[in-house]
């Protein structure tokens, strides 16, 4: 229908023309790098904390503490002496900031391996991590050296152990660790929930400017209202198309000449749990299918809402329950990924609801029956189909009504009409 | 240039056969019936709510109508599949406040069915002619209100049709872009294509159309040529003049089978006819009577004065439109 293409053409210019969707396009890579990279990077690299030790041991714990803390590059340390004074003066350095925290330790650390830290940043887990592996190092050496372990074989026992996993997919073990599928995982829920979102309202604006300007009523004198609906969502999802093409460019580019925070230095834990995975075709693919069927699915509920909309507010209100669905979606993808294969994970990524974010989140973090993707996509297609259907006879009747919102009782009438 | 306009052709290019449509709780037409002539004017009159907006948006298949027919170019669809051959300019109007002036214009021009490099031609040729030339490439939003009004008129008649549908054309208009959509108007109409608008404000529609329905709550009051609705409905007023001398104007004006109600003023005197009355035969009776008259003039109503007739001075003011 060369309408409904004509539709789809103007949709697709007039967005690509925006700067914003340059702005995304460029960004975009950025913008997940950092969503994805920098909390972790934050965490572990809070620049080198200057701490006290309060050492009332009597023996020779503090002392050694201190020196490994300083073996640390997180950390620059100084032991000083307990005394009654001495607490409430760092206290008071802790409050100018001139001081991260101090330690505290007493002969109880080795016995029942307790100290104490007090800080002005006492949740930096970072920071309590480290305390605690060097504390412990130092008292079960110490402890070991207390029954006649000699210290040189105490120092050769200490080897630090890391666990390479590897994925088995279809009989065969990948090469994929199991770090890389769930940051791919976690990636992808970001980025499916991101565009979603984001496309979906798209559609909502695009209804609603030309509801309230009132062209609408000259489109759908020369178009059927669904033609203008299906022209409306198929632009914008190409639009939507053309970005991920440009992020998968981009991102490509980026990674090659990627900056030395992401590999280089003591990133240490975000360098494991965050590794650039490799995509494979199939996993492209079930990522693209997902995102249009999510995109179809909740662009279409957006524009039934932008239709019954009057103003901005209005449809920011109206569109509430539906980015629920969405948010709900993304945030139980953390509870799927430590069991990909429980019945919660299964519900999820069955309901069509949440199965365009939950399909392609379990795909990525472990095996998958053959047959699960098929229902899933089967109940997605025929959902589609279903929801475009109320929604177009929602769109038809609401984009030409002017006024009150209307309730829910009358957009039944309008979907039974 | 100004050719005799070519005789209206027998098949009308427009007809509706009892057309109805109900909103929830209350009828905005019944069974209403009009055919519009091709190659007229034809206003469709009626106060606000009047059901003027409700009829043009089932003629566009913007709204389904609950019964009745609607033919278009005698083809039963509808103006939908006809909007080729359609120029619409619904009451409320908009464009895309972000687009560029001539990308609308193509835009719209392609929705009407143009190819697009024909659209942009139509466009800029149009863009010229109304003086618009040289903000072709700026945004919708950057013009003035004036200006997009003509925009928004240029891309009602962008694809030539041969039938435009405006709904209250002259509303919100500056007297500029009103002189212009008058003179576009009447260009049309000598170039042989039809046009149906709808108004409220009579004055407009009594120089313009040559035919009208009046319609009033959903209801069509009359239609046919404006000319045979003055004739019918008009010539019983008459105003008269003396020169001095009455005479006997005072038996004449209490003939009750002559005249049913009088106005006189002594020098000056307005009469209504009773029904079946003669002017002529007034004007002898005057004359024999010894009155010396200085004025005698049967007066033609005024379409306002016949629209109020018709529609009650309740009816003519504003209604609530629980349909826009």
């Amino acid at each position: 229908m060369r309408k409904v293409w004509v539709v789809i053409r103007r949709e697709f210019v007039e967005r690509i023309r925006r700067r914003w969707f340059w702005v995304m396009a460029l960004l975009g890579p950025l913008f997940f790098a950092a969503v994805f990279v920098l909390p972790t990077v934050l965490a572990s690299r809070g620049g080198v904390r200057q701490i006290v030790v309060v050492d009332a041991t009597t023996g020779p714990v503090g002392a050694r503490i201190t020196h490994l803390l300083n073996d640390s590059p997180m950390f620059r340390a100084r032991r000083v002496p307990a005394s009654g004074k001495v607490v409430d003066s760092l206290t008071t350095q802790v409050e100018q900031k001139r001081l991260a925290g101090f330690l505290i330790v007493t002969d109880a650390a080795a016995d029942s391996g307790k100290a104490e830290y007090r800080g002005s940043n006492v949740s930096g887990f970072a920071t309590v991590g480290a305390l605690e592996r060097t504390i412990g190092d130092v008292v079960s050496a110490v402890r070991l050296e207390r029954e006649g372990v000699d210290p040189r074989v105490v120092a050769r026992a200490r080897i630090p152990v890391r666990i390479d996993t590897k994925k088995i997919a279809g009989g065969k073990t990948t090469g994929e660790t199991a770090a890389q599928s769930f940051s791919l995982a976690y990636f992808m829920g970001i980025i499916l929930y991101t565009a979603i979102l984001l496309y979906g309202i798209n559609v909502m604006s695009s209804v609603l400017e030309e509801k309230t300007t009132r062209i609408v009523e000259v489109l759908v004198s020369s178009l059927r209202p669904f033609q203008l609906m299906l022209g409306k969502v198929l632009g914008v999802g190409a639009v939507s198309i053309l970005q991920f093409l440009i992020w998968g460019v981009s991102a490509r580019v980026l990674f090659a000449h990627r900056p030395g925070f992401l590999t280089g230095g003591d990133v240490g834990e975000a360098d494991q749990i965050f590794q650039v995975p490799h995509v494979s075709g199939a996993t492209a693919a079930v990522f693209i299918t997902y995102f249009l069927g999510g995109f179809f699915l909740y662009s279409a509920m957006f524009a039934a809402v932008g239709a019954i909309s009057s103003s901005e507010q209005e449809a920011r209100q109206a569109q509430q329950p539906i980015s629920w669905l969405l948010v709900l979606s993304f945030v139980s993808m953390f509870g799927m990924l430590s069991d990909p294969a429980s019945a919660f994970a299964v519900t999820l990524s069955l309901v069509p609801f949440s199965s365009p974010i939950a399909m392609p989140v379990r795909w990525v973090a472990g095996n998958l029956p053959t047959y699960e993707l098929a229902l899933s996509l089967g109940i997605l297609a025929v959902s589609i189909v279903a929801v475009t259907w109320i929604a177009a006879r929602i769109y038809r009747v609401g984009i030409l009504m002017t006024g009150k919102r209307p309730n829910l009782r009358e957009l039944v009438r309008w979907v039974r009409a | 240039m100004a050719s005799p306009s070519p005789a209206p052709s027998p098949a009308p290019i427009l007809t509706l056969d009892r057309v109805s449509k109900h909103f929830a709780g209350h009828t905005a037409v019944a069974e209403l019936s009009l055919s519009v002539p091709r190659g007229v004017i034809y206003g469709l009159l009626g106060p606000n709510g009047a059901g003027k907006t409700t009829t043009i948006r089932m003629i566009m298949n913007i709204l389904e109508p609950d019964g009745g027919a609607v033919q278009v170019f005698g083809e039963p669809d509808g103006g939908r599949a006809q909007s080729e051959r359609i120029g619409y300019l619904p009451e409320e109007r908009g464009l895309y406040r972000k687009m560029r002036v001539l990308d609308v214009l193509v835009f719209l021009g392609e929705m009407k069915g143009l190819e697009r490099r024909r659209a942009r031609l139509q466009a800029e040729a149009w863009l010229e002619r109304l003086g618009l030339a040289q903000w072709r490439l700026r945004r919708v939003d950057e013009l003035s209100k004036g200006m997009q009004q003509k925009v928004q008129f240029i891309s009602t008649v962008l694809h030539d049709p041969d039938l435009l549908i405006l709904d209250e054309p002259f509303s919100g208009l500056d007297p500029v872009n009103a002189q212009v959509m008058k003179d576009t108007v009447l260009d049309l109409r000598s170039r042989g294509k039809t046009i149906l608008f709808s108004t409220h404000i009579m004055e407009q529609a009594e120089k313009l159309c040559e035919q009208l329905c009046i319609i009033a709550r959903g209801r069509k009051l009359v239609d046919g040529a404006l000319s045979d609705i003055k004739r019918t409905r008009s010539g019983h007023h008459l105003v008269i003049g003396f020169d001095g001398s009455l005479g006997g104007a005072a038996q004449v004006f209490a003939d009750k089978e002559l005249v049913s109600k009088v106005d006189n003023y002594g020098q000056y005197a307005e009469l209504e006819l009773a029904s079946g009355a003669d002017p002529q035969q007034i004007l002898r009776r005057l004359v024999t009577s010894g009155a010396r008259l200085s004025k005698f003039e049967l007066q033609e109503a005024s379409l306002h004065k016949i629209f109020i007739d018709l529609v009650g001075p309740d009816a003519a003011r504003t209604e609530a439109r629980p349909d826009a």
